[in-house]
């Protein structure tokens, strides 16, 4: 996973889990972008780029907060470009069905 | 991985791919005394080891993970079997005859030779005894039986849907998968299946395949296989034969005119819990053939993904997420799609186009739905549409004609057909009446591909007919 995709992921879990349960989600992640055909991997990589740009410069500036996470989620969610919309819908159906299946009783 | 010396198999019948088209050919030529080998390029997984539609069996059978999409606006998210067995082993089981209006306006409209509906049946038939196609003896799951409620409110027609189920005298039922029933039988009647074995690409001289190139893999070691064949059947799905007839450079009425029956959905909150183990059987066919009603897999983690499709605050109907079932309206799509293989990538560009005809059936596809659950007793209705509204009664399914937009409508699809249609007009089909690729003696395809059109009802039983009719056809043709 790229850096942005980790990010968006460890904010997408659910906060009552412990690390074993998050970093087993995490790997599941992982695995199915792996195994994605690689055009809509590599699409999806542009953006996770494109996007975690100023991230990356906030941190570099040491003002990037991942709490900020959660509200820039939620701007992307209801973005009219479908393309934005679908990434977080991408990483947020896997990380919910993760959740759900491999941690039926924390969750 | 290491690689090892090239090996060389020779095969009188080479079938590429275990599905339902796969399956079917290989039992029947095997059957007939043909020297079959059938090559799948995933592993070959116990029917009994996996849950259905658990993440394990996500992992294990489907490509990709079921992480694979058709490119357009909207996107159409879809799911194909990866393994011995194919589709079959992970769809939901059920089983629908293709309706005969449907198989003579074909017939007519790509000029299909013997293609009459009493053709077609009599091969169905013969199916459904294999598979033991059957109806649940005793009353349906609550899931299930809240559709036909609903319906039956609304007087609506519903039908139970058979399922290649077999059932003991316990009423317990197995999805009887082409792991369990065509292929032990091809291979008693002396077919070899090899798993773990990808077809790169057909190996050709003039008008003629004289084999094909593969990667083996066995142990985590892939070794590099050509396989010499008298007759290739690529059955590889509507996808994945495209996609290799493309990387071996046939590609005249290949891949082009693909089609899909795109699936919108509702999570539907009832006042009571509802079962979650199965794909409920009753479907509403009252729009049918070009929009139909059903349910869906419906385990806690689809529970969630169908709660966060709409956007909504979801979190207390999660709490109660054994209160909440999945259902869907699919339509038969007006559009089309293209399935392209592009040198230097693994998976094929699949893209989709939907009409404004489309989107507007989608839209009345959910309001019927919406209908439909709300008349079955549920209290709360989530739409797979981002920002679209959560439905508490009936005066408010009017919001939903406005929030099904391309930009809003998250929309998915088990059913692709018609890659490599088939008939005699050339300028319309990649292969003749029987699946014989133009331009080639010696090469076939027998799936999903051919169907010329998305037949509107689950294809499993339409693919298993035609592979069927394809086969004999080639045996008496030999």
């Amino acid at each position: 996973m790229l850096w942005l995709e980790r990010e968006v992921v460890a904010t997408l879990v659910s906060p009552t889990l412990d690390d074993h349960q998050r970093a087993e989600i995490e790997t599941y992640v992982d695995d199915s972008l792996r195994s994605m055909p690689e055009h809509l991997r590599a699409g999806m990589a542009a953006e996770s780029i494109l996007f975690g740009a100023w991230p990356r410069v906030q941190g570099a500036l040491g003002h990037y907060d991942r709490g900020s996470m959660n509200a820039r989620l939620e701007r992307w969610k209801a973005s009219r470009f479908d393309p934005v919309r679908q990434y977080v819908r991408l990483l947020q159906s896997l990380v919910l069905f993760a959740e759900h299946e491999l941690t039926p009783a924390a969750s | 991985m290491m690689k090892t010396p090239e090996a060389t198999l020779d095969a009188d019948v080479l079938v590429i791919g275990s599905g339902a088209g796969g399956a079917a050919t290989a039992a029947t030529l095997a059957a007939a005394g043909r020297d079959v080998t059938v090559v799948e390029e995933g592993p070959w997984i116990d029917p009994d080891a996996l849950e259905p539609f658990s993440l394990a069996e996500m992992a294990a059978k489907y490509r990709h993970r079921g992480l694979a999409a058709a490119l357009g606006n909207p996107a159409i998210a879809f799911a194909e079997g990866r393994c011995v067995g194919g589709s079959t082993e992970i769809n939901s089981g059920l089983y629908h005859r293709l309706p005969g209006a449907l198989a003579e306006s074909w017939r007519d409209e790509y000029a299909i030779d013997e293609f009459g509906s009493d053709t077609l049946d009599s091969y169905a038939e013969r199916i459904e005894n294999e598979l033991a196609v059957s109806r649940l003896p005793g009353a349906p799951p609550p899931s299930s039986a809240l559709l036909e409620r609903g319906a039956t409110k609304l007087g609506w027609q519903a039908v139970e849907y058979a399922r290649v189920f077999r059932y003991d005298t316990a009423g317990r039922g197995v999805k009887q998968t082409m792991t369990r029933t065509l292929l032990p039988r091809a291979v008693e009647a002396g077919a070899t299946v090899i798993p773990n074995c990808r077809v790169r690409r057909l190996v050709r001289h003039g008008g003629r395949v004289i084999g094909v190139r593969c990667e083996r893999t066995e142990d985590g070691e892939a070794e590099d296989l050509t396989i010499r064949a008298e007759h290739v059947f690529v059955c590889a799905g509507a996808i994945q034969t495209p996609a290799l007839l493309h990387r071996s450079g046939i590609r005249g009425g290949i891949g082009s005119g693909l089609k899909v029956h795109p699936m919108i959905k509702i999570a539907a909150r009832f006042p009571h819990p509802v079962d979650h183990g199965g794909v409920p059987m009753q479907v509403i066919t009252e729009f049918g053939p070009n929009l139909s009603i059903g349910g869906s897999a419906s385990r806690r983690g689809q529970v969630a993904m169908a709660l966060a499709d709409s956007s909504a605050d979801y979190r207390e109907a999660m709490d109660n997420w054994e209160n909440v079932s999945v259902y869907y309206a699919a339509i038969r799509s007006e559009g089309r799609g293209r399935v392209v293989a592009l040198p230097g990538l693994r998976a094929p560009i699949v893209t989709y186009r939907l009409t404004e005809g489309d989107m507007s059936r989608l839209a009345r596809g959910l309001v019927h739905l919406g209908e439909v659950l709300l008349a079955s007793g549920a209290t709360e209705l989530y739409p797979s549409v981002a920002d679209g509204p959560v439905v508490r009664g009936h005066d408010e399914l009017a919001a939903w004609w406005d929030a099904v937009t391309r930009n809003r409508t998250n929309l998915m699809t088990v059913h692709l057909t018609s890659s490599v249609r088939m008939g005699e007009d050339r300028s319309r089909t990649g292969a003749d009446s029987f699946g014989r690729v133009w331009g080639f003696d010696n090469l076939r395809v027998s799936d999903a591909s051919l169907v010329p059109d998305a037949p509107g009802v689950n294809p499993q039983g339409t693919i298993m007919a035609i592979a069927a009719r394809n086969s004999d056809h080639f045996l008496a043709d030999a």
